[in-house]
């Protein structure tokens, strides 16, 4: 051990203190904090915070909460669908582009385009689109004559929440199928070659080269958006609210409006926890999937 | 005075012990070479010297200095890289004055000095550009010309000419060779190239597995090798070690391979039988010669490379390959006869250690 | 290469429908989005829509700015905001990811794991204590509050996306510039950010549409003065009498700016965000 790695050391420490300084302020306190929050009756009223401890009683009440119990189930349902769908459509556009056929830059501006727009616009957008009377959906599907009659896309809980779903599969999909392209590209086409001259068709090259080389990258795609659905609000607080009949309402969601319409910010901060715990254990599963790539990648 | 002086010199990456125990001596002035295969730590060492890495015990001395604790630049040492590397945004004068730049020197100093160095390398007229711009060759020059503007007490060069093609590092090394004969600055030169090793080095340090095998002028380590190692690393290409044992009683002692009998000097084979331990010859190719009076043997297989053809000759109990001048054909099958041309080349080694048996 | 594998997987006409099914269900949102708002109230509101050329109209574009409260300051208060997030991002971040790329420190991959994880966490969690703490310290409704928050989640994609572009600069260069004589501090500022400006920009530009977009925490943490674009946007979308074509002149203008950066630097954005998430 010689001056050569104290003076690194003294170097990158120095430049990771600003860094690790603000996020420690700003996340690890915030989070710390969020736990003790949810052990407390806390309310906002009149401008001011008016809390006591009680322990883990927000918790509890959380299990008889009906409210939260649907919350729990429509994200569960609604999460598991978008990642399976987007994950599937996904892959195929990624197939689609890697294709001679889609190899032209203009497809790779479009996947990138959904991603952009901000969630709030894309949010704005399709309230247009879904609008009863003059929504263009509407009016495409009667001039085809798929319906026959103005559909309330928005109308009951059931069709609001498809409805959502399919809008958030419409904008997820590009940038998973980005990732995924990015994934596919990886993979060495000598081992097409290969299998090629072993006597594999195009379907099973498929099979055993492409979907077992491109196995981690469809992981990763699986673990981030869960995380993303698990996030989802724009759309929510755009189109319906919550409605109808709390239909839509999703935890995250629901978290928001405890806090910050019901005030109740400590029963607020419960449910806010359990969206954290879950999206903490697919975080730790991400960070496993990517250890052997941080090791390859450090030496 | 600018010798280098490794004593004990160890580097471990966690629990992998890359460098294990090296002692090196490079006198003032001298052209050294750490030569061996990838992996074996002539780079790791190279960086120890350099200040690059910190070893992990050991001292290193340059000038008589400890510089465990300098920098690469308190050390005064120069080193030329693989890959050139070369700073990709700065012109050719901005990449050779970069260190001028660093100590402080004002612009006019260093255009001057710039200017001098470019010249004695013919770079004058591609100072302005990138490095993008240049050819291999004047890459690998102004990788010189950012070494020898430092006016350094110590060379260093690590595997600089790996990248080129032929033509360019037989011209390379010439340069550098010249190079040194001009500014005889100590020298510590990595290849795995044996070839380039014997032709720049005043000695070289054969190395394995993070240690010193041997340590000796071409010659040594061409002629007498330490061990089979060294004997096969060096020359090409690679000798072959044949098993046997010594016989002749009472009459002329011989070594014998098979049907293939090989004549011993009598100190050569009184020091082979002390012990009971098997050995192996060995005889690099362009000491082994056909001549009519040799031992008999087919050719398995002719491979004509230009200035020479390398015949491999088989015969019960043993193959050798022989280095035949010019380009000669010869049908694999056909009865050819061989000897070795000179007792003094043939290499006796310990089987079971690898080290050369000294027969003189 | 994969292509001419699937190539023979489906037919090629396939390709070709799929490919045109993919840019019009993507674009097609989008496109409607742009045509409608060069239309006149009246044109969308008949049954059909009314393409004649009379309908098109740049009345929406200059008339949201007076029907949507505040529009221009949410566009302002918005580029503030990216503007000011992205400059300390990187400020900090590049140094950051170069400690963590290249020197070696004990503890980096630890460091690194937490970063990645602080890309999983949901905003509710941070967002109510966040809240508390603003009100204390008198920050609602600033924009100082959204640049420190913002800074919450972008640091860390700034730090990760450089850390991946600076290991793939060639270790030789730096050793070249230490033998040389040059501190770390000095390869750093010398060596390794010249070489990376593309990066740097591009990741700046990641990270300013990253804050343009946002809408959680401005909507939890602005109320007047700091509001932002996208929260001028929900709420005007939310009035009741909608004049549907200016709606869409909003959202086409919020979107406008960081559709062309995206669009500009899409290489550099898919190369190391995507490649990044992928491999880490």
């Amino acid at each position: 051990m010689g001056t050569l790695e104290q003076r690194r050391r003294r170097a990158g420490y120095a430049a990771l203190a600003p860094a690790l300084l603000i996020l420690v302020l700003i996340l690890a306190y915030p989070i710390v904090d969020s736990m003790l929050l949810s052990l407390q009756d806390l309310r906002a009223a009149g401008g001011t915070f008016e809390g006591r401890f009680i322990g883990l009683s927000n918790y509890g009440a959380l299990l008889e909460d009906r409210t939260f119990g649907a919350a729990l189930s429509a994200t569960a349902y609604f999460t598991a669908i978008e990642v399976v769908v987007v994950v599937l459509l996904a892959l195929g556009v990624a197939l689609l582009l890697v294709h001679p056929f889609g190899r032209f830059g203009i497809f790779r501006i479009v996947l990138l385009l959904p991603w952009a727009i901000a969630p709030v616009a894309n949010a704005v957008l399709w309230k247009w689109i879904l609008h009863a009377n003059y929504g263009i959906l509407n009016v495409l599907l009667l001039e085809v004559g798929l319906i026959d009659r103005n559909v309330v896309w928005l109308g009951t809980a059931r069709m609001a929440l498809h409805t959502v779903l399919a809008v958030d599969i419409w904008k997820s999909v590009p940038f998973i199928a980005i990732l995924l392209l990015a994934g596919l590209s990886k993979v060495p086409p000598v081992l097409y070659r290969a299998a090629r001259l072993d006597g594999a068709n195009a379907w099973e090259q498929f099979l055993h080269i492409t979907l077992p080389q491109l196995r981690p990258t469809i992981a990763v795609a699986v673990i981030l958006q869960t995380l993303w659905s698990l996030r989802i609000f724009d759309l929510i607080f755009v189109l319906t609210k919550g409605g109808p009949a709390d239909g839509t309402v999703f935890l995250n969601f629901l978290a928001y409006r405890t806090t910050f319409n019901f005030l109740d910010l400590g029963y607020g901060a419960a449910i806010a926890n359990v969206v954290f715990a879950v999206s903490f254990v697919l975080a730790l599963g991400y960070i496993w999937l990517l250890q052997p790539g941080l090791q390859r990648a450090g030496s | 005075m600018a010798e280098v002086e490794l004593r004990a010199v160890t580097k471990n990456f966690g629990k992998v012990a890359v460098c294990r125990g090296i002692d090196l001596q490079v006198a003032d002035g001298e052209f050294v070479t750490l030569l061996g295969p990838s992996g074996c730590g002539k780079t790791t060492t190279l960086n120890l010297v350099a200040g690059l890495e910190d070893a992990s015990a050991g001292d290193i001395l340059i000038g008589g200095r400890r510089v465990n604790d300098f920098t690469p630049f308190e050390r005064d040492v120069a080193m030329v890289f693989q890959n050139y590397a070369l700073y990709p945004h700065m012109t050719v004068a901005e990449n050779i004055g970069f260190t001028l730049r660093l100590r402080g020197i004002g612009r006019a100093g260093r255009r001057q000095r710039v200017a001098e160095v470019a010249e004695s390398l013919e770079l004058s007229g591609v100072l302005d550009r990138l490095p993008a711009q240049l050819s291999g060759g004047q890459q690998q020059r102004v990788a010189l010309g950012r070494a020898i503007i430092r006016e350094p007490q110590v060379f260093l060069f690590d595997e600089p000419f790996s990248n080129l093609d032929a033509g360019l590092r037989i011209k390379m090394r010439a340069e550098v060779k010249e190079l040194h004969q001009r500014l005889r600055v100590t020298s510590i030169f990595v290849t795995h190239d044996q070839e380039e090793a014997l032709s720049l080095s005043d000695r070289i340090a054969v190395m394995r597995e993070g240690a010193i095998e041997q340590y000796g002028t071409p010659a040594e380590v061409y002629a007498r090798p330490a061990s089979k190692y060294v004997a096969r690393f060096i020359g090409s290409p690679p000798l072959e070690f044949l098993p046997g044992r010594v016989e002749g009683e009472g009459g002329l002692p011989a070594f014998r391979v098979g049907a293939a009998a090989f004549p011993l000097p009598l100190r050569t084979a009184e020091r082979l039988v002390q012990g009971a331990q098997t050995f192996a010859l060995g005889v690099r190719p362009e000491h082994v010669v056909l001549s009519p009076a040799g031992i008999r043997a087919t050719v398995r297989l002719a491979q004509p490379v230009g200035p020479a053809t390398f015949v491999t000759l088989a015969w019960e109990g043993g193959e050798l390959v022989a280095r035949v001048p010019g380009m000669a054909s010869f049908a694999a099958g056909s009865a050819v006869h061989f000897q070795v041309d000179r007792e003094e080349h043939l290499m006796f080694f310990d089987d079971h250690q690898g080290r050369r048996l000294a027969t003189e | 290469m994969a292509g001419r594998r699937v190539g023979r997987l489906v037919g090629p006409s396939i390709v070709v429908v799929g490919l045109a099914l993919f840019v019009v269900i993507t674009i097609g949102p989008l496109a409607w989005l742009v045509i409608s708002s060069f239309m006149e109230q009246q044109a969308l509101t008949t049954r059909p829509p009314d393409f004649s050329a009379a309908s098109f109209t740049l009345a929406n574009y200059t008339g949201v700015f007076a029907a949507a409260a505040q529009l221009g300051q949410g566009f302002a208060n918005s580029f503030l905001v990216a503007l000011f997030t992205t400059a300390v991002a990187i400020a900090v971040g590049a140094p950051a990811a170069y400690a963590l790329a290249r020197l070696e420190l004990p503890g980096a991959d630890a460091i690194l794991l937490m970063i990645l994880g602080t890309q999983m966490l949901p905003g509710i969690v941070i967002a109510i204590p966040l809240f508390i703490v603003m009100s204390h310290l008198g920050l609602v409704d600033t924009r100082s509050a959204l640049i420190i928050v913002y800074l919450s989640f972008n640091l860390p994609i700034v730090i990760w996306i450089l850390r991946g572009f600076f290991l793939a600069i060639p270790r030789g260069i730096e050793r070249a510039a230490a033998v040389d004589g040059a501190t770390t501090a000095q390869i750093f500022r010398l060596i390794v950010l010249p070489i990376s400006l593309a990066p740097l920009f591009a990741t700046g530009v990641f990270a300013f549409i990253e804050s343009w977009n946002e809408f959680f925490f401005a909507l939890i943490l602005t109320r007047q003065s700091a509001r932002t674009a996208p929260l001028v946007i929900s709420q005007f979308a939310g009035q009741y009498q909608t004049v549907f074509g200016q709606m869409m002149a909003a959202a086409a203008l919020a979107i406008a700016p960081v559709v062309a950066l995206a669009v500009l630097f899409r290489n550099m954005i898919m190369k190391g965000f995507a490649e990044g998430m992928v491999k880490g």
